[in-house]
């Protein structure tokens, strides 16, 4: 059954080869046909994979395209910072961006988001996960960022069924790594909701 | 009945597997590797009886499956479109002598091109083969045709090509997979004998052609029925119409959302033989039609009058590359405007991406991997060979050696020993001695580098050759080789075959087996290598640089880790960065020193050779310094 209960929504997914992008497309995507949504996804695969810039397209209730075009993203999910400038491009005005960094992104880019309303979460996912013990786990850590600030519709319970499903052998490292993520998340977003805004 | 995430090549797997294909074949290659492990994965949980084998090259992998079909069984082979060259030769023979059993045969095509020597198009190959293609958009429709490529194979008794292209490859949607379907009977083999056909003379080849032009005819015929071709949006009104296949009919249809345009679009899922009055009978609707197909102009070509058809031929999409949405976007924008017709501006926001641009953020090209013993075998033969010598490379991750400027050309599989060879025989005539050290991957050498060999020696080319053996086909995801004691489906082979006994068969009279990581005897023997090569009773002097690939099997680094750290004296100089380039070795955004990015050194310690400066050393010695 495909349910239509959910808005279209295409985000970019970007990092470096060996970052696990694959990995937290897959985690998204099933949890979204789990939800019986339409999902069309393109995975990069091959040389790239080899240290490279790596991406995924993922199309929740969209077009059967592949590819999302320049300009049209609603979200996306970097784990690396230059890898966020590098794609910025996708994104649509009032997109939102969420990416692992410690100290956001590059000042310069500032004026172009505030022109086109682009917000952008960032977190330090890759610290976080070193904490937990598993730097791997930097792309866990930061699919339950995106899950507090509920930007994908996919509530956190399908996230976690979805990697016990999996039931791989690293299943309990990633259930740990998508906690620290989301509750990460929900600090950031209370603690802004206590600074007046201007 | 469960509905799973499966990527395009996991769909086509399914359909060969649910299809009752008995015999499936394949040599690994981006975009299309992951086929044949799908047919395993499938055949083990649908409980099916299916030979799956990784053959040494490609056109072993068709005749191995073509016997199959001969035999009456239903058959299958899969290889990038490269591949699809050096198969070429049973392709072009199987089209006139036709088959028993369904065969079906698989090159996926890379529009871009994104990891192939060439952008080529397997459907103009087929054109020329005289064999039909059907041509999917999406992993459910690709599935589906693998179902139809089989039965029009057995009705017209022959090969039947499913061309996927990369970003169908790699695009994953769900599919609905019933793992307690069963096939029926499954036939067996049972080869019967037929001179007319299985021995067919030339003169009895004049009668296949003919037959096989009739089959053709037929084919077209057929196709202008098919499901696979049809009118989406018919009712849309408009001057301009579209035929597209393949992804690029997802992505014109994507196109028209953002240009806030419906017109009538034909999909065409049989590019050839091409049902062409169906598509003439469309064309004729409109002022202008525009043709989307990749990687080349296919269904374009085949169409009679192109008056006002528009597409690869005429320029107005361009003659080269993929058609990804933002050139798609640009195409159509540009001919619905000439028509007239009022579309919607590019969401790409020309500023940002101009912006984009002068943040001069890092490439990341592909490199070797923390740990990859190619480097150290690389860096080993530039410290003894220098600039001037000729590089010839191959094709595999070792390809990489170039950013090391360790390879010097690549052209196909196999031809670092021919190119040698030729690199040799042309410096001789001008008498210029300078040394030439090809490379080559386990793989590629067993693919295609063994009758380069049998030539090198046996015309008396001298040369270094370095088989760079790293256990596995390590770029294509870890496939085995002969070399190998396992096979595709993970069970254990009957023989391994020895690469240092083929070299020795090809006549090789010096043959050194040695692990690049130990760089100074490797260094030594480097030398004795080019000057055995050089002696008056010299040759080709090969070296197997024995060590697995880190990410296949990392157990020897494992037990014998060998930490590093960078000195405080390390000055920045960028000698290790740039020359040994190992993604571990990070220089300081203001260039003042290197660190050690520890989250991905694999403690291989290879990088201890590559600061002459000694400013990176064991971090034991440092302790106890």
């Amino acid at each position: 059954m495909t349910s239509t209960s959910t808005p279209e929504l295409k985000i970019v997914i970007a990092g470096i080869g060996g970052q696990g992008i694959v990995f937290l497309t897959r985690l998204i995507s099933q949890t979204a046909v789990n939800l019986g949504y339409r999902v069309v996804v393109s995975e990069t695969h091959g040389m790239s994979q080899r240290g490279g810039a790596v991406f995924s397209h993922l199309k929740v209730n969209g077009s059967d395209a592949p590819l999302i075009q320049r300009g049209s993203a609603d979200l996306m999910i970097a784990l690396d910072a230059n890898e966020a400038l590098q794609n910025m491009d996708y994104m649509r005005r009032g997109g939102t961006v969420f990416v692992n960094s410690k100290d956001g992104l590059r000042p310069e880019i500032a004026p172009h988001l505030e022109r086109l309303n682009i917000r952008v979460a960032s977190l330090p996912a890759s610290a976080i996960a070193v904490e937990l013990g598993s730097a791997a786990a930097t792309n866990i850590v930061m699919a339950g960022f995106v899950a507090a600030y509920d930007a994908l519709n996919l509530p956190l319970e399908n996230m976690i069924e979805t990697i016990k499903q999996a039931a791989s052998k690293g299943a309990e490292r990633n259930l740990k790594a998508l906690e620290a993520g989301f509750q990460a998340g929900q600090r950031q977003i209370e603690s802004a909701q206590k600074i007046p805004s201007e | 009945m469960n509905s799973q995430l499966l990527t395009g090549n996991e769909a086509i797997a399914l359909g060969i597997v649910e299809q009752g294909c008995r015999v499936a074949t394949a040599y690994p290659g981006t975009p299309s590797s992951e086929i044949l492990a799908g047919v395993v994965k499938y055949k083990k949980r649908l409980n099916r009886d299916v030979y799956t084998e990784w053959s040494v090259n490609e056109k072993v992998a068709f005749e191995v499956a073509l016997a199959a079909s001969w035999t009456g069984l239903r058959a299958a082979v899969a290889m990038k479109q490269v591949g699809l060259n050096v198969a070429s030769d049973p392709l072009f023979s199987a089209a006139y002598t036709g088959v028993k059993g369904g065969f079906v045969v698989i090159p996926a095509d890379d529009p871009g091109p994104h990891s192939s020597q060439t952008e080529q198009d397997s459907r103009l190959l087929a054109l020329t083969a005289k064999v039909p293609v059907f041509d999917p958009s999406t992993p459910a429709e690709a599935r589906e045709m693998v179902k139809d490529a089989f039965e029009l194979s057995e009705w017209f008794r022959i090969p039947v090509i499913v061309r996927p292209t990369t970003r169908l490859c790699h695009a994953v949607s769900p599919s609905d997979v019933d793992e307690s379907s069963t096939s029926g009977e499954a036939p067996s083999a049972k080869f019967q004998k037929d001179p007319t056909h299985w021995t067919a003379t030339p003169k009895l080849r004049y009668k296949l052609h003919t037959e096989l032009n009739q089959k053709l005819t037929d084919i077209a015929a057929e196709f202008s029925n098919s499901k696979h071709n049809y009118i989406a949006d018919a009712e849309a009104g408009g001057g301009v119409g579209i035929v597209a296949s393949g992804v690029a009919f997802l992505t014109a249809q994507q196109a028209l959302t953002e240009l806030g345009v419906r017109v009538p679009m034909l999909k065409i899922g049989t590019p050839y033989p091409l049902p062409t009055s169906y598509v003439e009978s469309f064309c004729a609707l409109f002022q202008t039609v525009i043709v989307l197909e990749e990687p080349d102009a296919c269904i374009e070509l085949q169409i009679p009058n192109r008056d006002q058809v528009r597409g690869r031929l005429d320029g107005s999409v361009p003659n080269a590359g993929e058609l990804t949405p933002e050139v798609m976007f640009s195409i159509l924008h540009k001919v619905f405007s000439e028509a007239g017709i009022q579309v919607n501006a590019s969401p790409e926001d020309g500023e940002l991406s101009a912006f984009i641009k002068t943040l001069s953020l890092p490439v990341r090209r592909p490199r070797l991997c923390p740990g990859c013993s190619h480097r150290s075998a690389f860096y080993s033969m530039k410290r003894t060979f220098g600039p001037r010598a000729i590089y010839p490379g191959d094709i595999g991750c070792y390809t990489l050696g170039t950013n090391l400027r360790a390879v010097d050309t690549f052209v196909d599989m196999g031809a670092s020993i021919t190119m040698a060879n030729g690199f040799f025989q042309a410096n001789r005539l001008a008498g210029d001695e300078r040394a030439i050290v090809a490379s080559i991957g386990d793989s590629t050498f067993l693919h295609s580098g063994i009758p380069p060999l049998i030539n090198a020696v046996h015309t008396g080319a001298r040369f270094v050759l370095l088989i760079l053996d790293n256990h596995t086909t390590a770029m294509t995801g870890f496939q085995p080789t002969p070399a190998n004691d396992y096979l595709a489906d993970g069970s254990e082979a009957p023989r391994k075959v020895s690469i240092p006994d083929l070299v020795r068969a090809c006549g090789v009279e010096y043959l050194k087996v040695t692990d690049p990581y130990e760089q100074e005897d490797f260094t030594e023997i480097l030398k004795e290598a080019q000057a055995y090569a050089q002696s008056p009773e010299g040759g080709v002097a090969v070296i197997i640089a024995d060590r697995p690939c880190v990410l296949y099997d990392p157990s020897p680094v494992v037990e014998e880790p060998l930490p590093v750290i960078v000195t405080d004296e390390c000055d920045g100089c960028r000698f290790c960065t740039e020359v040994f380039e190992c993604p571990a070795l990070i220089l300081r955004p203001d260039g003042s020193r290197v660190d050690i990015d520890y989250k991905i050194c694999i403690d291989c310690g290879q990088c201890i050779d590559a600061c002459y400066k000694g400013f990176i050393v064991p971090k034991v010695a440092e302790v106890a310094a």
